[in-house]
């Protein structure tokens, strides 16, 4: 009786074959709608930064490094692949790959970075409405940006004219001493 | 001549532990789903090993938060030479969402000097099979960083596309 | 030949030696075939004791009996296997030694793992080794019956009582029983499941190895895998005599055909069966002490 059941579990277990993928060898295509590493389409943005701030890891970057040049960076080491960046990109610029291969010894082969072109306004160097002087609208951090590329920090600082001592402070940043060193 | 057997071969039989140092445990699912029957990880002689002592490469998942932070130097000393450490999960890689909050160090980089890291949230079974491929020397590395530089402004290259379009995309005008 | 009997337990050594690590490998193969996968190359274990010598021999408990356990183990084991007489053919030990000193020296050896995981001062040991003592306690007398069966009908405790069908007794009703028995017992002499209680992988971290790190731990594990072609070679010889032609090296492949098929049957069990607990497992094993008592009673009878 018992053993009737045991012979009939192993022609049961017996029967699938083997299903194991030869994955390194043949790869499968990855499933509609994967979220893999997000790709920037440089001739599509326009620098908004709205994926900056909508990144829950703070991975996008950006940085003014002049009134003309800003480099966006994506520092993929924190990314968790969610897509906000994708869903809030105004011009569709941000699309999500289906890449997924990412393994790899250096932290610093999964970056992305763009150097994008901003158009400045003639009179004030950044088309920015001054008179809006509250702190929750100060937040949002329109106008010029500092983030530190080297310790891959965002600087919640914001000027509304370009302003390169900041600029030179913020090139020498470097994280608070907190748990471990 | 032993030793040199012995190290031709380490890479065909790798033992791992693994070390969560504060997951979500989805890395850790991932993780267990490489040594079922689909992705089967142990084709390469690999296995899942339930004490540091006997592993020869340390999984970490997780950001590492303040109390595993010196538990898992611990662990990483309780492995004998040669040993490996291999990130699984963009916490280990720089800390995920949670990088700069109260209780979390900030990856694993920060605890222990990581080999390979296999970025993801969680990384597929195939990501960290690729992985795990990648530091046996089986595939070749993919991810390189890229660099992409505007050249002309926004508008002249909207401008260009529109004009090539009007000159060879033929519009079909309905009349009528 | 006079020189054979010198030059016998040499070959069981090396035989036993080289073959170990690839009948582990077909049980690994096995299981990986019943849970629908590839699985490991059969020459894997080979990569793995290799493996395990090349790496940092860390003592972590730095007591002698840590170290001197796992050079027990496997010389206990060793010494077995030079002794049985493997291919139908004793050694030049027939006539000096007998078959307690087998059990004796299989008992050293689980002494020996108990030792080391005791001497490890980690508590999953100590849990490990508890269970390795209770686990031992019940295996014994079965394995003791099956020698001294051989012994009765042999009325001598020689060598020779392993091998009882080739040196002349008779396949009775006594013999049946405990081929029953043994074949029921068979699981917890290789610890595989439903008997690997001591080593419960996910249970207790490796049970009483936790603390053994490279080339110490490449001995328990050779160890371990000598002792499980050893049973497969004492079902091979007391219950199925009839296989041997008479030809020394004959014999041995025969012999080593057949034990793939018990390892095959090993695998199969193993895979397909969960974990006891171990007082599950020692309601079982009390019934199968009665019904090896009773083999003796009925030998002794001589039925």
């Amino acid at each position: 009786m018992w053993l009737t059941s045991k012979i009939k579990q192993v022609l049961l277990v017996l029967k699938p074959g083997k299903v194991t993928l030869n994955y390194p060898a043949e790869s499968r295509p990855v499933p509609e709608g994967f979220r893999g590493q997000p790709a920037w389409d440089h001739t599509k943005c326009i620098g908004c930064g709205g994926c900056a701030n909508h990144c829950p890891a703070r991975t996008i970057l950006t940085r003014d490094i002049c009134p003309e040049i800003r480099i966006l960076f994506y520092d993929g080491a924190r990314c968790t692949y969610c897509g906000r960046c994708a869903d809030v990109c105004p011009e569709k610029a941000i699309v999500m790959s289906p890449d997924f291969e990412l393994a790899t010894g250096d932290r610093n082969d999964i970056t992305q970075s763009l150097e994008l072109f901003m158009l400045t306004c003639q009179r004030c160097g950044r088309c920015y409405d001054l008179e809006i002087k509250n702190a929750i609208d100060k937040l949002d951090l329109r106008g010029y940006r500092y983030d530190s590329l080297e310790a891959r920090t965002v600087i919640r600082r914001s000027t509304d004219r370009f302003a390169p001592d900041v600029l030179g402070a913020t090139e020498a940043f470097r994280r608070p001493d907190r748990i471990g060193g | 001549m032993l030793a040199k057997l012995a190290r031709k071969a380490f890479p065909k039989s790798l033992w791992l532990y693994h070390c969560n140092s504060g997951a979500c445990n989805g890395c850790d699912i991932e993780i267990l789903n490489v040594l079922t029957p689909y992705y089967d990880v142990e084709r390469f002689g690999i296995k899942l090993v339930g004490s540091p002592r006997h592993a020869d490469v340390m999984l970490l998942s997780g950001a590492v938060t303040r109390p595993t932070f010196p538990l898992v130097k611990r662990a990483l000393e309780a492995i004998p030479a040669p040993k490996l450490v291999f990130g699984v999960g963009s916490c280990a890689l720089g800390g995920g969402c949670w990088f700069d909050t109260y209780n979390v160090s900030g990856g694993g980089a920060t605890a222990v000097p990581i080999d390979y890291y296999i970025p993801g949230c969680p990384p597929r079974p195939e990501a960290i099979v690729y992985g795990v491929a990648l530091a046996l020397g089986l595939v070749d590395k993919k991810a390189a960083p890229v660099e992409l530089k505007q050249v002309e402004f926004p508008i002249d290259a909207q401008l260009r596309t529109k004009a090539w379009e009007e000159r060879n995309v033929i519009y079909k005008l309905l009349r009528d | 030949m006079r020189a054979l009997i010198y030059v016998s337990p040499l070959i069981n050594a090396a035989v036993f030696l080289l073959l170990a690590p690839l009948f582990e490998g077909v049980l690994r193969k096995l299981a990986a075939k019943i849970q629908s996968r590839q699985g490991p190359p059969l020459i894997q274990p080979y990569r793995d004791l290799l493996k395990l010598l090349g790496k940092q021999n860390l003592n972590s408990a730095g007591t002698w009996p840590f170290k001197l356990a796992p050079l027990g183990a496997f010389a206990a084991v060793l010494v077995v296997v030079v002794l049985i007489p493997f291919g139908g053919r004793l050694g030049v030990f027939a006539g000096r030694l007998d078959v307690i000193v087998v059990v004796y020296l299989l008992t050293l050896g689980g002494v020996a793992v108990l030792m080391g995981a005791l001497a490890s001062r980690n508590t999953f040991a100590l849990i490990g080794a508890s269970r390795e003592m209770v686990t031992m306690i019940m295996v014994e007398p079965v394995l003791a019956v099956t020698l001294i069966l051989g012994a009765v009908k042999l009325r001598s405790l020689g060598l020779a009582a392993a091998m009882p069908g080739a040196a002349g007794a008779k396949f009775t009703l006594s013999t049946g029983l405990m081929l029953a028995v043994y074949l029921l017992a068979l699981q917890a002499f290789v610890a595989r499941q439903p008997f690997d209680i001591a080593e419960a992988e996910v249970e207790l971290l490796e049970g009483p190895f936790i603390e053994y790190s490279g080339p110490n731990y490449a001995l328990f594990k050779y160890a371990m895998m000598l002792k499980q072609m050893f049973y497969a070679w004492l079902f091979v010889s007391v219950f199925l005599p009839w296989i041997r032609t008479g030809i020394y090296p004959a014999d041995i492949v025969l012999q080593l055909a057949a034990m793939l098929v018990v390892f095959l049957l090993i695998g199969l069990v193993g895979s397909t069966n969960p974990r006891l607990r171990i007082d599950q497992a020692v309601r079982y094993y009390a019934v199968l002490i009665v019904l090896s008592l009773a083999a003796v009673a009925l030998a002794v009878k001589g039925w």
